[in-house]
């Protein structure tokens, strides 16, 4: 039960880590930076 | 021997290919009115130059300007020149992209086949081809119309595009040959090349089809593209770049990889029809199992490349914008903007029909329980997201009705109306529908590696978080940050979608390698899903003729646009009401030449009993092929 919450959680933040990632990677990349709380940086 | 004999013949088309392709980009013939010196003389009579002038007045004398046709120009028929041109040219596109996408994807299921050692394969990429050589033909028929029609009509517009694009029309015209060529040995060819060196052979053969396809494909483009944004031309249309400044406009990649794609999805549906009706008709259980069998592998073959469309049509409405924001107002924020609502209506449609088919067929195996309680709510999502897509956000309404709603936009639904809604709507219809695919791939198996909790999670886990990150970027950038800001977050959905589904292909081909299949009874689907199969088609074409009005209509008054203005009584754009009328009526015109190559393919496998071998049955009884 509690290596299959583990799982759970692991995949959820793996997954959450890699889109928080891409979505300041994608807005950097066409100049529009965002700060670490996701808004706008400009 | 035979295997060498089909190679040697093989090199040799591929030298043609290799020697047509290379005169085509070679640096020494890249002049267009060069070309036009060699090969259209007649037409472009004004650009020869003088072996003894100099290079400045060679200069002179070569910038010809696009002409500027009168209206008298234009040849008076009786009927709407327009109108011939527009229902001519739209049904050789539909056949066009109908003989070009199914050679893609008959290589690859008979690649699949010589993998998979399962002839069935092989014998299913052979009857799709078999539809699509009775559609070449066709195709020719109204190529050949097209190109009268418009010497005919537009003359002075024609002998301009000859004069820019010169000898690659004659290209065109070489490479039309050779796919003619190869499609005829590749067909015919089919089953004297089945097995062992000679299967690669044919195989080596279809690649050499598509090659030669594509290139068509895109040299046709380049016309259409040229027309819209211009390039290698100065800004009163002479030539002062080589053919493939010419080529290259801004617009042509976005509309070779629209196209590329589209076709491939126009061509699985058209199939998937043809799969459909045979698999009503069949009186065979075997028969049925095949024709159902078929019609998946159609069905899945349109829908996933459907999903990737709405991309590459963002992008080519992205580079529109980018070369004219007039161009992208006219076809986004002026009258063409009620085009995209009923854009909506029909990819709903065909995400709906295509979602219901996958549903139904999930009724060919016991293990799709599993997954069954999913579809009401993927159905649910489905229609909201379809919904909020149809919203328009200004209504067409009297002064009475502005004064009851207290303004042009619904105080509720108007949020709904506008990109940032819709692409939310679009990217979580697209997910979904992979979603069904998903279920209904896992539907016949039972994973048996080790890690199947922690894949499962992951693949969850994508699902949510991507969902959520599609929600929250469209809202808080859509509404609550600069314009800058909202455009740039709908590259974050398209790449939040395409994680989704690509994360999903790779991880259930690791999860369900060495799978326990559950056992599938094709054929066991209802009629109904077979009827979704029709509309897929249909809804198809008349998206095809919406969208290719929309692309055609943004030059307004121009033939060619900034360049070469269009002086013709019909140098408008026409009502949506008549423009409809016009989609209907080519859309109507293709739906039967359709029904009339399935007949055709049903005729060529049927036998009539002879006479003298029945005594009791019927003479004219006959024998149907389910091969």
């Amino acid at each position: 039960m509690i290596k299959n919450l583990q799982i759970w959680l692991t995949a959820f933040a793996v997954v959450s880590l890699y889109f928080y990632g891409l979505d300041h990677f994608i807005m950097s990349m066409q100049g529009l930076p965002l700060n670490m709380d996701l808004t706008p940086a400009q | 021997m035979k295997a060498r004999r089909y190679s040697s013949w093989l090199m040799w088309l591929v030298l043609l290919v290799i020697a047509v392709l290379s005169f085509f980009w070679s640096g020494t013939l890249t002049t267009a009115n060069t070309f036009n010196s060699g090969f259209f003389g007649a037409v472009a009579a004004s650009t020869e130059i003088p072996a003894d002038m100099s290079t400045a007045e060679n200069t002179e004398l070569t910038l010809t300007p696009a002409p500027k046709p009168t209206r008298a120009d234009y040849p008076d028929v009786g009927v709407s020149s327009r109108s011939i041109v527009w229902v001519v040219a739209q049904l050789h596109l539909f056949f066009g992209a109908l003989v070009l996408a199914v050679p893609l994807f008959v290589l690859v299921i008979e690649l699949l086949g010589v993998y998979t050692k399962d002839s069935r394969y092989d014998d299913m990429a052979h009857e799709f081809m078999k539809i699509s050589i009775t559609a070449y033909s066709i195709t020719a028929l109204f190529g050949g119309t097209l190109a009268l029609a418009l010497f005919l009509l537009y003359p002075d517009l024609m002998a301009y595009l000859m004069r820019v694009f010169g000898a690659q029309m004659m290209v065109y015209a070489i490479l039309f040959f050779l796919e003619s060529i190869v499609l005829y040995i590749y067909y015919y060819g089919w089953n004297a090349m089945r097995y062992g060196n000679a299967k690669w052979v044919h195989l080596s053969l279809g690649l050499l089809l598509n090659a030669v396809g594509a290139t068509l494909m895109v040299t046709a483009n380049s016309w259409a593209t040229f027309m819209m944004a211009p390039s290698g031309v100065n800004e009163v249309g002479a030539v002062i770049g080589d053919i493939w400044e010419v080529m290259k406009g801004p617009l042509w990649n976005p509309i070779n990889l629209h196209r590329f794609i589209a076709n491939i999805a126009f061509g699985g549906a058209v199939v998937g029809a043809y799969a459909a009706y045979k698999c009503l008709a069949a009186r065979t259980a075997e028969a049925r199992a095949h024709y159902d069998w078929m019609g998946y592998t159609s069905n899945f073959i349109a829908i996933l490349a459907f999903l990737p469309l709405p991309f590459a049509g963002y992008w080519l409405m992205a580079e529109i914008y980018a070369y004219s924001q007039q161009m992208g107002i006219t076809a986004m924020g002026g009258i063409l903007a009620w085009l995209f609502i009923i854009q909506a209506v029909l990819i709903g449609t065909i995400l709906l029909a295509g979602n219901y088919y996958l549903w139904s067929g999930m009724s060919r195996t016991e293990g799709s329980k599993r997954y069954q309680r999913f579809i009401k709510y993927i159905a649910v999502v489905l229609v909201i997201c379809f919904l909020i897509w149809v919203t328009p956000h200004t209504l067409i309404l009297t002064s009475g009705e502005i004064a009851a709603l207290g303004g042009s936009n619904h105080p509720l639904l108007g949020a709904l109306g506008i990109m940032p809604a819709k692409n939310i709507a679009v990217n979580l219809m697209l997910i979904f529908t992979f979603m069904s695919f998903q279920i209904y791939r896992r539907s016949d198996k039972v994973a048996t590696v080790s890690w199947e909790t922690a894949g499962n999670a992951l693949m969850v886990a994508i699902y949510i978080v991507a969902i959520v990150n599609i929600i929250f970027v469209g809202v808080y950038y859509g509404y609550f940050t600069n314009t800058v800001y909202k455009v740039g977050s709908s590259v974050i959905q398209v790449v939040s979608t395409l994680t989704v589904i690509i994360s999903g292909v790779v991880l259930d081909a690791f999860l369900y390698r060495k799978a326990k299949t559950l056992p599938s009874h094709w054929g066991q689907v209802s009629n109904r899903a077979q009827y979704a199969l029709f509309a897929l088609p249909i809804a198809f074409t008349w998206l095809m003729a919406l969208m290719g009005y929309v692309r055609s209509s943004v030059r307004t008054h121009w033939h060619v646009y900034t360049v070469m203005k269009d002086t013709s009584p019909d140098n408008f754009i026409p009502t949506i009401g008549y423009a409809g009328n016009m989609m209907t009526i080519v859309t109507v015109l293709f739906v039967l030449f359709v029904l009339f190559i399935f007949w055709i393919a049903n005729l060529s496998g049927t036998k009539q009993v002879p006479p003298y071998a029945t005594h009791k049955a019927p003479a004219a009884e006959r024998v149907e092929s389910t091969a």
